[in-house]
């Protein structure tokens, strides 16, 4: 194996259970490093239940999780957050009523300017620093094309420039694992294109990506291995074209 | 003269109080009940120090902060792990629990006797102790609690409250401890509503319970909501309505028993208008969901 496609995230016998019903089910999943995976099934197969289970937000019933090595389930999303994983959600979550710059702003990881007494105390330093960070960002701004947007509200732009929007704010989290859910859904077609491009300009830049899609096509265009889950199982795994033109899997599990 | 200048005091002592609820909930969005109790803590533990330690008056505002700061994380750092609701009912039993000991307490608050002969500040043997002296101690705390407040939201620490505030669980996913920026955010809150209460307690030079009621810090949840919170502005428009508007009524000769009334009825009107209406509030950018 390729030393630099690790598995960089691993399931062991993770299971979810919601009041007895298992929205995931004994999975064993490893993502390699560098690598664009697919999570796709029908609703309710579990794939933003296990999103969750990695970002922290749910604890697993059963299982473990292991981030570069290193167990993570006890952790706080937070924490998870700041060793590197950093999420898209299906509902976009923008941050409403900051502006496009400072929705950018705020998820750049380091500390400076976090503390409050640093706006009394060291405010010179710190507007220094955050003039950098001012200009990296719209770096980010100009990179997923909103330019010209920077000061609108994050509430004024439009479902696609949101999603736009989040990708530039995951990019300034730096994180190495990005979890991004239904990047490609609810948006004009010419959109989905930009955004796949996007997603494997991440993949360039040395990001494992994971993402969870119902858009087919988006899966064959981009992913180098998918996962395809059912019933909070995986019920198979493989290259995109091996699972998307599989007879079975189109017939029971995608209805296409 | 002095009726204005009791008029601009009570401006600059309210625009204190109402940024100390500002803060918590028009950056971080938690509504707090209990803004009142930690103006009220902020003015007996001034007073009580003034009167039986003969303190100066900055010694015990310095002492008064720190007390209500340290008061604060009883509410905030077992409550604030929880969600929204809890955190409301928590301040409203804090409050409540705050003025039950100010009103039963008699040994140390004089409980419904209230302290009188509260002394005014001085300094360097210069004493604020007529309303135009007043109005300078008063005016100047009013400019650096709303520069010092200013100072910390426009760097990214104001930007993390407001995150909180639109989605908690989102910038949580992005690496900050929302828990600690609540915590610290309601602590500033606490120890800016007790530089109010001590500016107010050395200004009327009378305390009783009656002024840090639970109707106080609903009072002031109103008033933020009408004149609009999550920037400085909305909160000074918010303050000049709360005092302007029971002088404009005094102005139409309407009996105080009267006025009084009159005088909710309109809070309570505007608020219903505002909430409809302009849901930020007049000058504001919070917009409670």
């Amino acid at each position: 194996m390729n030393r630099n496609n690790y598995n960089i995230l691993l399931l062991k016998n993770l299971s979810k259970l919601f009041g007895g019903v298992a929205a995931v089910d004994n999975v064993n999943i490893g993502f390699r490093k560098n690598y664009i995976t697919a999570l796709i099934g029908p609703n309710g197969a579990g794939k933003t239940t296990i999103f969750n289970l990695i970002s922290g937000i749910y604890k697993p019933t059963a299982g473990e999780i292991f981030f570069d090595k290193r167990k993570i389930v006890n952790l706080k999303p937070y924490q998870i957050a700041q060793l590197g994983i950093s999420r898209l959600y299906q509902d976009i979550r923008v941050f409403r009523k900051l502006t496009v710059l400072e929705n950018i702003l705020v998820a750049f990881p380091e500390k400076e300017g976090e503390n409050f007494l640093d706006g009394i105390i060291r405010r010179r330093r710190i507007l220094n620093f955050q003039k950098q960070k001012i200009e990296l960002a719209e770096e980010y701004i100009s990179f997923v094309g909103l330019d010209g947007y920077k000061n609108h509200l994050a509430e004024n732009l439009s479902y696609g420039q949101q999603k736009l929007l989040a990708i530039a704010r995951l990019m300034a989290t730096d994180a190495d694992l990005l979890l991004l859910d239904e990047p490609a859904s609810g948006i004009h077609p010419e959109l989905i294109k930009k955004i796949s491009n996007l997603i494997l300009d991440l993949k360039e830049k040395g990001k494992t990506v994971i993402f969870i899609e119902h858009n087919i096509n988006v899966v064959l265009d981009i992913a180098d291995w998918v996962y395809l889950l059912d019933e909070g199982k995986v019920v198979a795994f493989g290259l995109p074209e091996e699972i998307v033109y599989d007879k079975t899997t189109r017939e029971v599990y995608l209805g296409v | 003269m002095n009726y204005l200048f009791h008029i601009l005091i009570m401006i600059g002592i309210y625009s204190i109080f109402i940024q100390s609820l500002n803060i918590v909930m028009g950056y971080t969005g938690l509504i707090s009940l209990a803004q009142a109790a930690f103006y009220g803590i902020g003015a007996y533990v001034t007073a009580l120090l003034m009167i039986n330690f003969h303190m100066n008056f900055f010694v015990a505002l310095l002492i008064s902060i720190v007390i209500t700061v340290l008061l604060s994380f009883i509410v905030s750092i077992p409550s604030l792990r929880l969600k929204g609701d809890y955190f409301i009912l928590a301040t409203l039993g804090f409050q409540i629990i705050i003025f039950s000991i100010l009103y039963n307490w008699v040994e140390l608050t004089r409980g419904p006797y209230g302290i009188p002969g509260i002394p005014s500040p001085q300094i360097f043997g210069f004493a604020f102790d007529e309303p135009a002296k007043f109005l300078i101690l008063s005016t100047i705390f009013a400019l650096i609690v709303n520069y010092i407040l200013y100072l910390i939201t426009s760097i990214k620490f104001g930007l993390i409250l407001k995150s909180i505030r639109e989605d908690e669980i989102a910038i949580s996913t992005f690496g900050k401890n929302t828990t600690k920026f609540k915590i610290i955010s309601f602590s500033i809150g606490a120890g800016i509503a007790a530089i109010a209460g001590s500016l107010y307690a050395t200004y009327v030079t009378y305390i009783d319970p009656t002024s840090f009621t639970l109707n106080e810090s609903i009072l002031l949840v109103t008033i933020l909501s009408i004149g609009g919170s999550g920037n400085i502005t909305g909160p000074i428009v918010g303050t000049l309505i709360l005092i302007l508007l029971p002088e404009f009524l005094r102005f139409l000769e309407i009996p105080d028993a009267i006025a009084a009334n009159i005088r909710m009825m309109l809070y309570a009107l505007v608020l219903i208008l505002i909430l409809i209406y302009r849901p930020q509030g007049l000058a504001g950018e919070y917009e409670p969901e």
